[in-house]
């Protein structure tokens, strides 16, 4: 099995405030450690969010950071910041690609044999819809809160709550069909 | 790691106003690396404004050098150098090398900043520089 759905939520990479405000002032030397540090961490959540999309949703989410990074007001709410733009773009490329197979609406109905070949947990999870896959990656695989989610989302945290419920249903039926 | 070619899309994008050129060079990775990885002794020859390049200290990737420019003033850089990745910079100008393996072949990209906006720096120096290397690459 590839994954645990329940495993302890990864951290943050540990970063520097101070090395991103000397990014944000030009230090180019900084830039490029800065890139080492969150590069990884983009991409495994656009992994996780967008799997068939994730090299193509990594870059567009490292070229939004780093035009983005002399806007940023608070060097030490980078992570929050990073996330939030990762999540975003991974969604966004994820639904442009066209690889979402079914809407929250119909997930529910699908045959098993759209099941069969099922062997892991990542498996299960990237047959939601992105809606319910990014809901459910952010509270269990990352350790959101459901208010840290709606940040991250823009959404209600009302809204968060019955994603994450319908997420759940869903992945228990495909996982244990 | 990601991609050297990637990676300096990103740094531009952090760097708006920064000339960026690509050239695909009939070499292999290695050739043109040794090229770009010898800066005493190339950058001189593709590089119009510079006269000669010292390495003054060198921790692993990182690097320390002093530049003397044609008109006989010397700079400092500090730079990052390692395969398929090059990134220099001083108080004026920051200067980006990334290589792909192709096989046979290699993609090179190269980047140029003035941190004088006034200034900037133009694509058809990039194409140049990028022409100069290729020939030194395949032995010029």
């Amino acid at each position: 099995m590839a994954g645990n759905l329940f495993e302890v939520p990864a951290n943050f990479p540990d970063v520097d405030p101070e090395s991103v405000a000397a990014a944000q002032q030009g230090d180019v030397l900084a830039l490029d450690r800065l890139l080492d540090e969150l590069a990884p961490y983009v991409r495994r959540l656009c992994v996780r969010i967008a799997p068939a999309a994730a090299d193509d949703a990594a870059q567009e989410a490292l070229l939004a950071i780093f035009r983005g990074l002399p806007t940023l007001q608070a060097p030490e709410a980078i992570m929050t910041w990073v996330r939030s733009i990762t999540v975003r773009t991974a969604i966004r490329l994820d639904r442009h690609q066209g690889l979402e197979i079914a809407d929250e609406e119909t997930v529910m109905g699908r045959s098993d044999s759209s099941h069969e070949g099922l062997v892991d947990i990542d498996d299960a999870l990237a047959r939601l819809p992105v809606s319910q896959r990014v809901v459910l990656v952010l509270r269990t695989k990352e350790g959101l809160s459901e208010q840290e989610i709606a940040t991250t989302l823009g959404i209600p945290a009302g809204t968060v709550k019955s994603r994450l419920h319908r997420a759940r249903a869903a992945f228990r039926e495909g996982w244990e069909s | 790691m990601i991609d050297p070619i990637d990676r300096l899309a990103v740094l531009a994008a952090a760097l708006p106003g920064s000339a960026v050129g690509q050239r695909h060079i009939a070499a292999p990775f290695d050739a043109v690396w040794q090229v770009i990885a010898d800066l005493e002794q190339n950058t001189p020859r593709y590089e119009p404004g510079v006269a000669h390049v010292r390495v003054v200290e060198r921790d692993g990737e990182f690097l320390r050098l002093l530049v003397g420019d044609t008109t006989g003033r010397e700079s400092p850089m500090e730079a990052r150098l390692r395969p398929g990745w090059c990134l220099m910079q001083s108080a004026s100008i920051v200067i980006a090398f990334a290589a792909r393996d192709l096989g046979g072949q290699t993609l090179l990209a190269h980047l140029e900043h003035r941190r004088d906006s006034d200034r900037p720096v133009g694509v058809a120096k990039i194409d140049r520089e990028l022409h100069v290397i290729e020939g030194l690459a395949q032995g010029g």
